[in-house]
């Protein structure tokens, strides 16, 4: 996918995104403090209006950087700064990309997830959002179709949403609910899931 | 909740301002965030810059320690919550001199994720950065977990011989492994008598019953290690400093530097009280006290208590306490 593509896509998919703010408001204030809503709302416009000032020689690290820049800035949080740092994170192994492939989508997330890891001091079953990012690096491996890649990240993702709801958080203000937390689904890694489905949407419905 | 303010909105803004007004040959924004301070003649070329920054409500932390011989940049942000890493990054463009920027800030969760952030941004326009983290609070882990500790007003003995290496010249990496020597070997602990009250919420912080104390409180009243009545000045010293110099394992012979801080509330009496009884333990134990620092140093706005801190010395820290520094709330030579 090269970048003037890769910018639409982006912009497509993070406006269907949008249309999860309410539900991710809702999931976060049963377990955190209630702001991943407006996290993903306001983050999202930020980086569709940077995606839109970007010159058309943009490379793919160019507009990585850009929403990432953005992203932390419009609604500063935790989840916020930490989605910044695995993008620039992500933008690092994409240094001399010009089209953006499978396996360079792979080694994004795979590098966001690593990120997400240590700067927050996280573990895959900790109840996160790396849950989810981590099952779609995995799911992206070795793959070669982009369609059959996407519907494999949707799938992963969706499931480790599913699996997150028998956990107990460790991380974050929903570590506080302890037990409390098991039975219902993290709201980090349910953003990840909306996103990665939006990413299909926007795709249709640019087709 | 009676307090000299005109909004709790524009409460950080306006005493920003009020610096601003009274020191304009000392500090100012470089740019239009009045939450991002400099030294009046930054950025100095090829002396490593030092960006500190940490929640609104410490005064004079934080902000206070901008100066020569000092921090050279502040971010701050609302009152205990952290600056954006947006404001760090700021704050690191306007101090960068070409011989890179050390992050020095209290050990808290919301600072570290964003001038870890600050740190990737400045990384992509070639600022090389390093970070060292205040944590002195020996009541919030124990010694084997002393990189989770929290950062309280230990970090002032880090901030000036940071501020006095950068000053004379240092590089990062010489800067960065002095402040971690000052660090390793500075103890602090606190006791809260009664809470600060947020003017966002207008509610206190925690709650004392008449006659108890928090021992070992943070700077944004955070829990101690216990609970208990409120004992005499002798006896609240006898306690902290056993526990900073076992903590440092400091022996008889040692020199350090002491510093007794007010919370906000505590009058200056009352802090040369604990001095007097500190200054005693320290003489009976054989450890001879070099250089002191008595007063407000750290806050938690109108917070009740005291900290007492030690930084064991040795002849190039002592040096570096005794550099020239000034900033418009510290001063020294």
């Amino acid at each position: 996918m090269e970048a003037e593509q890769l910018n639409d896509r982006i912009r497509g998919s993070l406006a269907v995104l949008i249309d999860s703010a309410d539900e991710l408001r809702d999931l976060d204030q049963a377990l955190g403090d209630g702001d991943l809503g407006i996290t993903i709302s306001a983050g999202s416009a930020a980086v569709i209006a940077a995606l839109e000032q970007l010159p058309a020689e943009a490379t793919p690290v160019d507009i990585a950087r850009a929403s990432a820049k953005a992203f932390a800035n419009a609604n500063p949080s935790t989840m916020a700064a930490l989605v910044a740092g695995a993008l620039l994170a992500g933008s690092r192994v994409w240094a001399d990309v010009a089209d953006v492939t499978i396996a360079d989508a792979q080694a994004f997330a795979a590098a966001a997830a690593t990120s997400i890891a240590q700067r927050g001091k996280t573990q895959i079953g900790d109840k996160t959002i790396l849950d989810g990012l981590a099952a779609v690096a995995d799911a992206l491996v070795d793959q070669t179709d982009a369609d059959e890649a996407l519907d494999a990240a949707i799938t992963a993702a969706a499931a480790a949403v599913e699996n997150t709801k028998h956990l107990q958080s460790r991380r974050g203000r929903a570590s506080w609910l302890q037990e409390r937390s098991i039975g219902m689904a993290d709201p980090g890694a349910t953003a990840l899931q909306r996103f990665v489905e939006s990413w299909k949407i926007a795709g249709v419905d640019v087709k | 909740m009676k307090k000299i303010i005109n909004a709790p909105e524009s409460f950080v803004d306006e005493f920003v301002e009020g610096i601003l007004l009274a020191h304009p040959d000392l500090v100012k924004t470089p740019g239009d965030d009045l939450r991002v301070l400099a030294r009046a003649d930054a950025p100095r070329q090829g002396h490593v810059g030092i960006v500190t920054g940490g929640g609104s409500g410490h005064l004079p932390l934080f902000k206070g320690y901008v100066g020569t011989g000092l921090c050279s940049a502040v971010a701050i942000g609302n009152v205990f919550s952290s600056p954006s890493s947006d404001q760090i990054f700021e704050a690191t463009k306007a101090v960068d001199g070409g011989a890179g920027v050390l992050y020095l800030y209290g050990n808290y969760g919301g600072d570290v994720l964003n001038f870890d952030l600050a740190a990737d941004l400045a990384e992509l326009e070639d600022i090389s950065t390093r970070t060292v983290l205040g944590r002195d609070d020996v009541a919030s882990q124990p010694r084997e977990r002393k990189l989770d500790r929290r950062g309280v007003a230990g970090i002032i003995f880090a901030y000036k011989a940071a501020g006095a290496a950068a000053e004379r010249g240092d590089s990062l990496d010489e800067v960065a492994a002095i402040t971690e020597d000052v660090i390793e070997h500075t103890a602090t602990m606190g006791i809260g008598l009664a809470p600060t009250i947020l003017p966002t919420t207008g509610r206190p912080s925690f709650e004392l019953e008449e006659g108890e104390m928090e021992i070992g409180i943070g700077i944004h009243g955070e829990p101690g290690s216990r609970r208990g009545p409120l004992e005499t000045a002798d006896e609240i010293a006898d306690h902290v400093v056993e526990a900073l110099v076992a903590d440092l394992d400091l022996k008889s012979g040692a020199r350090v530097a002491v510093m007794v801080n007010g919370l906000g509330a505590t009058p200056l009496e009352e802090l040369y009280v604990l001095y007097r009884r500190t200054h005693q333990i320290l003489a009976e134990s054989g450890i001879e006290i070099a250089k002191n620092y008595v007063g407000e140093y750290a806050t938690s706005l109108e917070m009740a208590g005291a900290s007492i801190s030690l930084l064991e010395l040795n002849d190039e820290r002592l040096a570096l306490l005794e550099a020239p520094a000034k900033s418009p709330f510290f001063q020294e030579g």
